[in-house]
């Protein structure tokens, strides 16, 4: 980028002085959640997508024909000047031609340009709209409602609605498109109108055929692709093992294994070059013929005398104008309208998922701001924590792991974990109020890309939350240690700490937003002994109201030097039966 | 990018040259040449076919125009036409079919031969680039070229081909109009100049926005738990929507570029078509061109005018997975020095044995000084000592996976180490345990599972079947452990080496992962890198290491009589953990269990 070219645009000292249109501030817009419509299929909801930027499609389409008339013009133009210019070999009549022929190349590279961004915008748009809608509604759910598997969310978050917003594009190119093939047929008209009449009842027949076979090239396109990123996938995930493989000398079986799906990755590419090569033949014989069958026509008609030498050679620039909208016409819309059609139906069914999951009936209880918890297990005596109480509980992997399920998302009482708030089941309460009152950190926490700070930044958790939080977790030699404190990087879910350093910023976060009741499960298991005693030492000091409101603890462990640190320690016997005669490793 | 051999740097794995990497796509070329030399003669031959239509419709018009002509030329006209167009548009699919067929034949070859080599490339090398350098050859760049192909190869086949011969059919027609083309080539070369300085980083930018974009919502949707847990839905959600925001923005960059540079091929285009007028204008003046020839020329560059676009508008394609392509090959054409360490021979009564060895990573000070260390035939050998005191580094040097500085190093082929990386692959349960063993049946699966205490996972929706890894159900650490510790059992080796294989795990599960490693390293030679020292305390025998050097030897009950190093660690250890004298004995029932 040279220096005086702000806009990083490579722009030179004569342009880059120059305005730039069309690009994007450098802050997100305002969003409005995109409506869902009751009984909409599929493909009225991809018309609705399609047309939802009106603002900016309606004239990137006026653009676009403004674009394919002058892409029409240029050999027009090109045959009178041959015709009224060049016979006369007379340079000073050419210039006004040659001044002609730059007007239309004017409008033709404005207009292209101009229509390009605007629909590039829309397409952008509404692609930032239905990612903010799905966004608010699926992935960040106010009340928690449990999504759908996350292949299925990432997939379709993703690539569906990229392929989805294409449609609107469905709203410009093809306008231009037809208005190029009917400026055509109209200048046919002008020129003889039995040459117009059969491209006007030929293009259809020619948009029709050619469309039915880009088709199956797309789809097998579509395929051939899927295999590549199983093939790329699978790559990965060997070479992310390779300690692994080595590990077990299984080097070989490894190889042998990517093998197998590069040779099905290239299965398929050799199947869509096929149907590549089908599709080539295919729509490029038929656009030839057919215009070798309108340029021999005009030809008849050049001998018979109907029409001019300089309508011979405009009708011959004519056809080669077809060419170029009709092929961008039949290879693009149909695929993509196709493709935006079955994206557009995931993209529906997730957002409807979102809509229709079901809410607690009847009225909803309200609970205290700090409640008591109380856990009855298989039928043992409950387990209070009352305000402000310090409790530990000791017990099996096994009951451990489902009593942290049952609290992390409160349903229906099964037969072993009842979970109360204040007396009332849980799952009759708000889930927001519930999550207001009643934060469990589990096991298996998950790190957010970006510093430590950022991972430390929850509602409502101040300076002093954040400090006290990381000292109580023993964080205090890595986070204050490092050259970037508070912005040191913990990278994709945290892999750039060790183990123990992940779960001491776990702790600090629980810690840091302060809930009236926390529960904590086997917090301090990737740390040494040493450090393992200093956060026992540190949790009291941890949970002492900072805010007057009383804060109540579940510790989860079986570590004795954390349960030491509580205040009261229950012991619970196996709640459940043990599998066929071994213990369970946590199984989920 | 200047340098013609393999430059491995500091750290990262080497990148080939230019002139390797030609070399070595000539090599890969084998056998498929005849095809190459195939798609030029029938890529010439149907680009040149292209060129009849202008030519007789340019013939048409002089006859039309000096009066001589009837039907008949007419007729003649539109079956060349016809003929030329439909053969052209045959030849052209021939040609992309045969050349995409032979680019995605030696593309699979050379990303195979890729993985293969990343297998057996000395895993020290491997460890000093860092695995992420290898993650990303292997997918990314394989990607890069392979997507590629989509756009490049229609493009340098049938542009490449119809640009030769509308140049040869121009000259041919007259050179005149030939040289008349010819003033376009500085506007287009400017123009490609232009845009291959500034479009790369700005499709770069974008590239990298929609990774980060597909980044924030993975970790959303892998931290729902914590997500909803602690209230972080709105703060996820911003971050969701700004990724998305940059990508809309640098989408908008590199449309405006790529507008940019079409708005110069228009240029380019426009000097084309002016330039063929001027020149039929003068030649026609002189009486030595036709308005026939004219039209030939016109038509002839209008057609050119949309492959030479689509040509440029891939050249930045085209030079990404040219550097993708040179990171593949650089490690493809590695050299494999095979350098494991001798085994000991069967008389020896010990099965591995690290003599008088030091070590030193790259570029660091030695992190062993003359360490001995046997292990004997069925003997469990503990190392414990503090962190940074060299225990890995040990069991690295035993593993065969870095070569001693100093000192010999000899253990049986049949060694399998564990690392604390615990990855579970993607495919089904039974895909995971069979890596090391893949003729094992499904008794002998489940066997395994049994015998290191994880027949919990048979219990998994589909059993065996169940699938896992980044598209499956996702495992507890404690669970990949256990995956792991069944491998072993199943490829049954004369030497296990645990590294610290089960310090990740919740300290409720280490107890029962102690004892899956037990079972593991039943009836076969062990050395443990223990974390706890409860793993340590059941072991034959325990090597205490302190600066890189060992400092005690001897068993638990020598150890702790003594009041070593060891003693001190054992009486800490067991007060932290309240389980003084607890401990080895529960291990021992255990491992008697």
């Amino acid at each position: 980028m040279s220096p005086g070219d702000r806009a990083g645009l490579g722009r030179g000292p004569l342009t880059r002085r120059l305005p730039v249109f069309g690009q994007a501030s450098a802050e997100p817009p305002a969003t409005t959640p995109f409506p869902l419509v009751a009984g909409e299929g599929a493909r009225r909801f991809t018309t609705r997508v399609a047309l939802s930027a009106k603002r900016l499609t309606v004239p990137a389409a006026a653009l676009c024909i403004v674009q394919n008339v002058a892409g029409a013009l240029v050999p027009v133009i090109m045959g009178l000047a041959i015709d009224r210019a060049l016979q006369t070999g007379d340079l000073a009549r050419l210039s006004g031609w040659l001044v002609l022929l730059g007007a239309v190349f004017v409008a033709l590279t404005l207009s292209l340009r101009f229509s390009a961004l605007l629909a590039a915008r829309a397409v952008e748009l509404v692609e930032h709209r239905l990612r903010s809608t799905l966004s608010g509604s699926v992935l960040h759910p106010p009340d928690g409602r449990v999504p759908q598997a996350d292949g299925v969310i990432l997939a379709t978050t993703t690539n569906d609605l990229t392929r989805l917003s294409t449609a609107v594009n469905l709203g410009v190119y093809p306008v231009g498109e037809l208005a190029g093939i009917a400026f055509v047929a109209v200048s046919l008209f002008t020129i003889h109108w039995p040459l117009g009449l059969t491209v006007l009842l030929g293009a259809p027949v020619m948009v029709w055929l050619m469309g039915a076979l880009s088709g199956p090239f797309a789809r097998s396109a579509r395929h051939a692709q899927a295999l590549l990123a199983d093939a790329v996938g699978r790559a990965t995930d060997l070479v992310t093992g390779y300690r692994v493989i080595k590990g077990v000398r299984a080097e070989q079986e490894a190889t042998r294994r990517y093998r197998r799906e590069s040779r099905a990755a290239l299965d398929g590419a050799y199947r869509n070059t096929g149907s590549l090569g089908r599709y080539l033949a295919g729509s490029n014989s038929i656009s030839g013929v057919f215009v070798a069958g309108v340029a021999g026509l005009a030809g008849f008609f050049a001998v018979t005398g109907d029409i001019t030498i300089g309508e011979l050679i405009t009708v011959a620039g004519l056809t080669q104008a077809l060419l170029v909208p009709l092929n961008l016409l039949t290879a693009n819309a149909g695929a993509v309208g196709a493709a935006a059609v079955g994206s557009g139906g995931r993209v529906l069914d997730l957002l409807r998922s979102a809509t229709s999951a079901p809410t607690p009936e009847g009225r909803v209880p309200d609970v205290t701001p700090v409640p008591s918890l109380e856990l009855a297990v298989g039928g043992h005596e409950p387990v209070h924590v009352e305000p402000g109480a310090l409790v530990g509980l000791r017990t099996d992997d096994r009951t451990a792991a489902r009593i942290v399920t049952a609290l992390l998302a409160p349903r229906a009482p099964d037969d072993l974990v009842d979970v109360r708030v204040d007396g009332i089941r849980a799952d009759r309460l708000d889930p927001a109020q519930y999550r207001s009152r009643i934060v469990v950190a589990p096991h298996e926490a998950t790190m957010f890309s970006g510093t430590v700070a950022d991972n430390l930044d929850l509602p409502g958790a101040t300076a002093q939350h954040r400090r006290t939080a990381l000292w109580a977790a023993a964080c205090d030699d890595f986070v204050h240690s490092s050259r970037d404190g508070l912005g040191t990087e913990v990278g994709e879910n945290g892999n750039r700490l060790s183990g123990g350093q992940r779960q001491r910023l776990a702790l600090a976060r629980a810690y840091a937003a302060d809930p009236p009741v926390l529960v904590l499960h086997e917090p301090a298991t990737a740390v040494d002994s040493v450090t393992g005693t200093t956060i026992a030492a540190r949790l009291r000091r941890a949970r002492e109201p900072q805010s007057g409101h009383p804060r109540s603890t579940l510790v989860i462990t079986a570590s004795p030097a954390l349960l030491g640190g509580c205040d009261r320690v229950v012991e619970l016997a196996p709640a459940l039966p043990p599998v066929d005669g071994d213990e369970n490793g946590g199984t989920r | 990018m200047t340098s013609t051999r393999s430059r491995p740097d500091a750290t990262g794995l080497p990148v080939a040259g230019w002139r390797e990497t030609g070399r070595e796509l000539w090599r890969t070329s084998r056998g498929r040449r005849a095809g190459m030399f195939a798609v030029a003669v029938v890529g010439l031959v149907s680009a040149a076919l292209g060129l009849a239509m202008p030519v007789v419709l340019g013939t048409l018009i002089n006859a039309v125009h000096a009066g001589t002509a009837d039907a008949a030329t007419v007729w003649w006209t539109v079956a060349v036409m016809v003929a030329t167009a439909t053969a052209g548009a045959v030849g052209a699919a021939v040609t992309a079919v045969l050349a995409g067929r032979i680019y995605q034949t030696m593309l699979a070859e050379l990303r195979e031969r890729l993985v293969s080599k990343a297998m057996q490339l000395p895993q020290g090398v491997v460890e000093r680039a860092g695995t992420g350098d290898l993650v990303a050859r292997a997918s990314d760049d394989v990607a890069q070229v392979a997507d590629a192909a989509q756009r490049v190869v229609p493009a340098l086949t049938s542009a490449a081909f119809t640009i030769v011969v509308s140049f040869a059919g121009m000259a041919a027609l007259d050179w005149r109009y030939g040289l008349a083309l010819t003033v376009t080539l500085p506007v287009y070369l400017l123009a490609l100049r232009w845009y291959l300085r500034t479009a790369p980083q700005v499709y770069q930018a974008e590239r990298t926005a929609t990774g980060d974009r597909a980044q924030q919502i993975l970790e959303s949707l892998r931290g729902f738990e914590t997500v909803q847990a602690l209230g972080l839905g709105d703060r996820r959600h911003h971050r969701v929507i700004r990724a998305s925001w940059e990508v809309v923005r640098h989408s908008l960059r590199a449309r405006t570029v790529q507008n940019m540079f079409v708005g110069r091929l228009n240029v380019a285009e426009y000097v084309g078509l002016s330039a063929i007028l001027v020149t039929g204008c003068l030649l026609i003046g002189a009486g030595q061109s036709t308005i026939g020839a004219a039209t030939t020329a016109m038509l002839v560059f209008l057609r050119l005018a949309r492959p030479v676009t689509q040509l440029l508008m891939v050249i930045d394609v085209l030079q990404s997975a040219l550097a993708s392509l040179n990171r593949i090959i650089g490690v493809v054409t590695m050299p494999t020095t095979g350098d494991t360490p001798p085994s000991a021979p069967p008389s020896d009564p010990a099965v591995a044995r690290l003599c008088g060895v030091a070590f030193g990573y790259p570029g660091g000070g030695r992190v062993l000084h003359g360490v001995d260390l046997t292990v004997g035939r069925g003997e469990r050998v503990a190392v414990v000592g503090a962190s940074g005191a060299g225990k890995t580094t040990l069991a690295a040097l035993l593993a065969g996976i870095h070569i001693p500085d100093e000192g010999t190093v000899t253990r049986p082929v049949d060694t399998v180490m564990i690392s604390q990386d615990t990855h579970v692959f993607a495919g089904t349960l039974r895909d995971n345990l069979t890596l090391a063993t893949p003729g094992a049946s499904d008794l002998d699966l489940e066997a395994a599972l049994h015998r290191t205490g994880a027949a919990g996972l048979l219990d998994l929706p589909d059993g065996l079947d169940t699938a896992l890894g980044a598209a499956g159900r996702a495992l507890t650490p404690a669970q990949a452990q256990q995956i792991a510790l069944a491998r072993v059992v199943l490829a049954d080796p004369e030497l296990a080496i645990f590294d610290e294989a089960t310090a990740e795990a919740g300290s409720s599960y280490a107890e029962l992962l102690d004892r899956s490693a037990d079972a593991a390293l039943h009836g076969r030679a062990g050395l443990v890198i223990a974390h706890r020292l409860s793993q340590a305390a059941v072991c034959d025998r325990i090597v205490v290491m302190a600066g890189g050097r060992v400092v005690e030897s001897g068993s638990h009950a020598e150890l702790t009589a003594s009041d070593g190093p060891y003693a001190q660690l054992w009486c800490s250890w067991s007060t932290a953990t309240g389980s003084a004298g607890d401990g080895p004995r529960a291990a021992e029932e255990a491992r008697r269990a």
